[in-house]
C-alpha cells in the first residue's frame, strides 16, 4: 500500500516541499530502502524510525518497505524526514489512519525510544507551511509560533501523534504569539556606564551605533576594548518584529535557538576567533550553513586581534559589507543569506601589545610593527570610517571623577534612534537607512560643506596624504555627528571632531 | 638605481688619520663628496629601542645641533639613527650617514631606501667602507670606529650599558673626542649608559639650549593659537590622552577631540598611540 506524506526541506533560507512516498508491499523479500539523494543522516534514519516504531509499543512490517524522498533530485540532508517516514510506514501498514488531512507537514527528528528531538529550521517549515497544521518537536516549536495563520502540534513522541489521527487523544495547538508582544523589552546585556573611562572610545561607539558606521579599535591589551565592542547591541536600536524574524530565521537553520525559545530578541554579537576559516566566516559546507558574517546579520561582528585573521578571511569580508549579504555556491546548489552586520574591529598596536604603553615596554622592532601593520592594510581599512585609539589607562585615573558623567545605554540608544530617523527620512527612497551606506552623489546631495569646512577638510587631506575614499569618509562621519547634534548642516566643528577617527598609520 | 658609488682613501677624510693603522684604506660614498661637511661633524648615536622620551630628545638634539650648523653624522638603523637623520633634514640640516654593512647591499627595506635618498637629495653622503658586504653583528660595532672618528663631538641620545653605542663612545674617548649624554630616568634600561657616562666623568651632561631655539623659531615662524591655550598648557609637562585632556579640564571629549584635529593640523600637537604632546623640538 502506498502513502504520501508531506514535509519540507530546507535550503539556505528557502523551503522547498518534499513529498515523502512510503510503500509497504505485500509481496517481495522483507526489506527497508530510502530513495531519492539521501544523504548518510537520512540513510540512517532506517535504524532510528524501526526502532522508535517498536518502542512506541507498534509493529515494524517485516515487509519490503520503499521510502522515496521527491523531488528525486534533491540532495536529501538532515534528521528531520524520521518523522514523515515513521507516519508513513504506520499508515501504510494499517496501524494509523491514511492520512485525509493532506495538508499536514511533518517534521523532527527521532530519537530510538520514540520521542521527537530539537530539529533546527522549524521557524522555516512555519513561515513555509501557510495554512496547514504542523507537527513539529516540541522542543522547537516555539519557534513556529510567531507565524500566523497555521496550527503547530508541538510533537513530545511518536504515540502522540497516531493517537491524535486516531483521533484516541487530540494534540493541544499551540497558541500564537505576536512578535511585537516578544519584542517590546529593551535588554541590555553590557551597559555602557559599566565601562570605567574611555570617553573617546564610547563616543566612537555612539557615533557609529548612529550612523551605522563600521569601527576599528587601537590599543594594548587590557584597556576594554572587548568591553567596549559588547556594549553595542545595546545602543543600537532595538530590533524590529521584522528584523527579529529575520535573525531568527539564521538561527533557526543553524539550530541555535535553545529549547523552548521563541524568537531571538536581541542584536546578535558575534566574536570569532582568529583561528576561524574563510568557510566558517562567510558559511559553507556541502549543504551550506550560515556563517559568522550571517550570525551577526543586523547585529554586530567583532573581529578581536584582527591583524591575526589570515588575509583570506578578511578578503572574504569584503563581498558581504558591500552586498549585505552572501551568496555561497557549492556542488549542491547556491545558497544567499543575509549579511548586515556592524564590524568592530580590535587591534593591537604592535605585535607585542605594548607600543606606547605608560609602564610596559615594547619588544617589537620597527620592521615587525610595520609588517603587522602592514596586514592591516588594504581594502578592509576602506570599508572602516571610525578608527579610534584605545589607550591603557592608569587605574588612579579610573577612579577619577569622570568630567561628564557617563550615559547609559538606555540613553544612548534613545539618542541613536532618533538620529537613525533623520538619516531614514534624509535617504528616503533611495534603499538606504544610514549615512554609512551613502555612495559618493549621496554624499554630495545630502553632506553641504561650507567654505570654512570645506577648507578645514582641504588641510587635513594635504597634510595627512588622505585618500579620496578617505575624505569621502570623513564627511559621512562628520554628517553623522552633525546629526547627532541635531543640526542641519556640517560645520566646522563636526568635521574637526571627524578628523580624530581618521585612519593614521 | 645606479651602481656607481664614488669612492675616497680612507686618510684623506678629516679625522679618520687619527684611527692610525685602523682607518680604512678606502671608503665608499653615495652623493656629493664635500670636504666641508667634515669641517664640523657631531654625531648623535642612540640605541634601536627608543622610548618616546628618547625619541623627544633626539629631536630636539638634532634640531639644535643643525641650528648651530653643524653636520649630524648618524648610523640609519631604526631607533635613534634614523630619528637623528631624519629631524637633520626636517631643519634643512646636512647629514652624513656611516652604513653598518656594504653600500649597494641591496635587501634594505623601504624605510631605508627613502631616507639614504632623501640624504642623498639634501646634500649629505651615505658612506661605507665596504662594497655589497652583508651586515653582521661585528660590521655594525667595526662601523662604530669611523662615526667617533669623523665626528668632534658625540652625543649620546640613549643608551643602555652594554650596547653598540657604546663602543662608539669608547673610541671617541679613545681618540679624544668631545662627548655629551643626556641624562634619563634612573629605572629606564636605555638610560642607564648615559648616566653612567655622565656619573664617572666621561660625558658632559647634555641639557637644551634656549638661546638656540630662540633663533630656530623665529626662523620657523610658529604661530600659536590663543584661542585653545587651555589644551595647551595641559600638554606643557606631560603627553595626554583625549580622555585625560577632557577629564582635565572639565570639557566633553567631543569638544577636545575637535579641538585636538585643529592644534594637529595646524602642527602644534602631535598623536602618537592616542596620546597628544606638544611639538617642542625648538623650546
Amino acid at each position: 500500500m502506498l502513502v504520501k506524506v508531506r514535509s519540507v526541506a530546507n535550503v539556505g533560507l528557502e523551503s522547498v516541499p518534499i513529498e515523502v512516498e512510503v510503500d509497504v508491499a505485500e509481496q517481495g523479500f522483507p526489506g527497508f530502502t530510502i530513495v531519492g539523494l539521501a544523504s548518510k543522516a537520512v540513510e540512517e534514519a532506517r535504524e532510528r524510525v524501526k526502532t522508535a516504531i517498536k518502542n512506541s509499543g507498534f509493529d515494524f512490517p517485516p515487509k519490503k518497505i520503499t521510502v522515496n524522498l521527491a523531488p528525486a533530485d534533491l540532495p536529501k540532508v538532515g534528521v528531520a524526514y524520521d518523522l514523515p517516514i515513521a507516519i508513513g510506514i504506520l499508515a501504510a501498514s494499517q496501524q494509523c489512519p491514511i492520512l485525509n488531512e493532506l495538508d499536514s507537514i511533518f517534521y523532527g527528528e527521532l530519537s530510538l525510544d520514540g520521542s521527537l528531538r530539537a530539529t533546527k529550521g522549524v521557524l522555516l517549515v512555519g513561515l513555509f507551511a501557510r495554512r496547514c497544521s504542523i507537527f513539529v518537536p516540541v522542543e522547537s516549536a516555539n519557534e513556529a509560533a510567531v507565524v500566523d495563520g497555521i496550527a503547530v502540534f508541538p510533537v513530545r513522541n511518536l504515540k502522540q501523534v497516531v493517537d491524535h489521527l486516531t483521533g484516541a487523544k487530540k494534540m493541544e495547538v499551540l497558541k500564537h504569539v505576536e512578535v511585537e508582544e516578544l519584542v517590546g523589552e529593551e535588554l541590555v546585556d553590557f551597559d555602557l556606564a559599566e565601562v570605567a573611562g574611555q570617553e573617546m572610545a564610547k563616543r566612537a561607539l555612539t557615533i557609529a551605533a548612529a550612523g551605522g558606521h563600521n569601527l576599528l579599535m587601537w590599543g594594548p591589551p587590557g584597556t576594554g576594548k572587548t568591553m567596549l565592542a559588547r556594549t553595542l547591541p545595546g545602543i543600537l536600536p532595538p530590533l524590529l518584529p521584522a528584523e527579529a524574524l529575520e535573525v531568527t530565521r539564521v538561527y533557526s537553520v543553524s539550530g541555535m535557538i535553545s529549547a523552548g525559545e521563541t524568537i531571538i530578541r536581541r542584536r546578535p554579537f558575534r566574536a570569532p576567533h582568529h583561528g576561524v576559516s574563510a568557510a566558517g566566516m562567510i558559511g559553507g559546507g556541502s549543504n551550506p550553513l550560515p556563517g559568522e558574517v550571517s550570525l551577526a546579520h543586523l547585529g554586530v561582528l567583532f573581529l578581536d586581534e584582527m591583524a591575526e585573521f589570515p588575509r583570506t578571511v578578511l578578503e572574504a569580508l569584503r563581498q558581504p559589507m558591500e552586498d549585505r549579504e552572501v551568496e555561497i555556491v557549492r556542488a549542491a546548489g547556491h545558497v544567499r543569506y543575509p549579511a548586515g552586520f556592524s564590524l568592530v574591529g580590535a587591534v593591537n598596536p604592535c605585535p607585542c601589545g605594548y607600543l606606547g604603553h605608560p609602564r610596559r615596554e615594547c619588544k617589537c622592532t620597527d620592521k615587525q610593527i610595520r609588517k603587522y601593520r602592514a596586514k592591516m592594510s588594504g581594502p578592509i581599512l576602506d570599508r572602516i570610517d571610525l578608527h579610534v585609539k584605545v589607550p591603557a589607562v592608569e587605574t588612579n585615573k579610573l577612579t577619577a571623577e569622570s568630567s561628564s558623567p557617563s550615559l547609559s545605554s538606555r540613553e544612548v540608544r534613545e539618542k541613536v534612534v532618533g538620529v537613525r530617523k533623520i538619516q531614514e527620512a534624509r535617504l528616503a527612497g533611495s534603499g538606504m537607512y544610514t549615512n554609512s551606506q551613502m555612495r559618493n552623489r549621496e554624499v554630495r546631495k545630502y553632506c553641504k560643506l561650507d567654505e570654512q569646512t570645506e577648507k578645514l577638510l582641504k588641510l587635513a587631506v594635504e597634510k595627512w596624504d588622505l585618500s579620496a575614499r578617505a575624505y569621502f569618509r570623513l564627511i559621512k562621519v562628520a554628517r553623522t555627528i552633525a546629526d547627532l547634534a541635531g543640526k542641519e548642516d556640517i560645520d566646522p566643528s563636526n568635521m574637526a571632531e571627524a578628523l580624530q577617527y581618521r585612519q593614521t598609520n | 638605481m645606479a651602481n656607481q658609488f664614488g669612492s675616497i682613501e680612507g686618510k684623506k677624510v678629516k679625522g679618520l688619520a687619527d684611527l692610525g693603522s685602523r682607518c680604512p684604506k678606502k671608503l665608499w660614498f653615495r652623493g656629493n663628496w664635500d670636504d666641508k661637511l667634515f669641517e664640523n661633524a657631531a654625531a648623535i648615536i642612540g640605541s634601536r629601542r627608543m622610548t618616546d622620551y628618547g625619541r623627544k630628545v633626539t629631536e630636539k638634539m638634532a634640531a639644535q645641533l643643525t641650528a648651530e650648523g653643524k653636520t649630524i653624522v648618524s648610523g640609519l638603523v631604526y631607533g635613534v639613527d634614523q630619528t637623528v637623520h631624519r629631524a637633520c633634514l626636517e631643519f634643512g640640516g646636512r647629514t652624513v650617514a656611516v652604513l653598518g654593512w656594504g653600500i649597494g647591499w641591496d635587501k634594505l627595506g623601504d624605510e631605508e631606501k627613502k631616507l639614504i635618498e632623501s640624504i642623498e637629495k639634501n646634500g649629505g653622503l651615505v658612506i661605507s667602507e665596504w662594497e655589497g658586504m652583508r651586515p653582521a653583528l661585528w660590521t655594525f660595532a667595526y662601523r662604530d670606529r669611523i662615526m667617533a672618528a669623523m665626528a668632534s663631538e658625540i652625543y649620546v641620545a640613549e643608551a643602555a650599558v652594554k650596547s653598540g653605542t657604546m663602543i662608539t663612545v669608547e673610541w671617541g674617548l679613545k681618540l679624544g673626542r668631545e662627548i655629551w649624554a643626556v641624562p634619563g630616568p634612573v629605572t629606564s634600561k636605555v638610560s642607564e649608559g648615559t648616566n653612567k657616562l655622565i656619573s664617572e666623568g666621561k660625558a658632559r651632561m647634555w641639557m637644551p639650549n634656549q638661546q638656540a631655539s630662540l633663533s630656530l623659531r623665529d626662523k620657523n615662524n610658529t604661530q600659536r593659537d590663543r584661542s585653545n591655550t587651555d589644551i595647551y598648557i595641559s600638554l606643557q609637562n606631560e603627553t595626554l590622552t583625549v580622555d585625560e585632556l577632557a577629564r582635565k579640564l572639565g570639557k566633553p571629549v567631543e569638544e577636545v577631540g575637535g579641538q585636538l584635529s585643529l592644534l594637529e593640523l595646524s602642527g602644534e600637537v602631535e598623536e602618537r598611540e592616542g596620546k597628544y604632546s606638544i611639538i617642542n623640538i625648538l623650546e
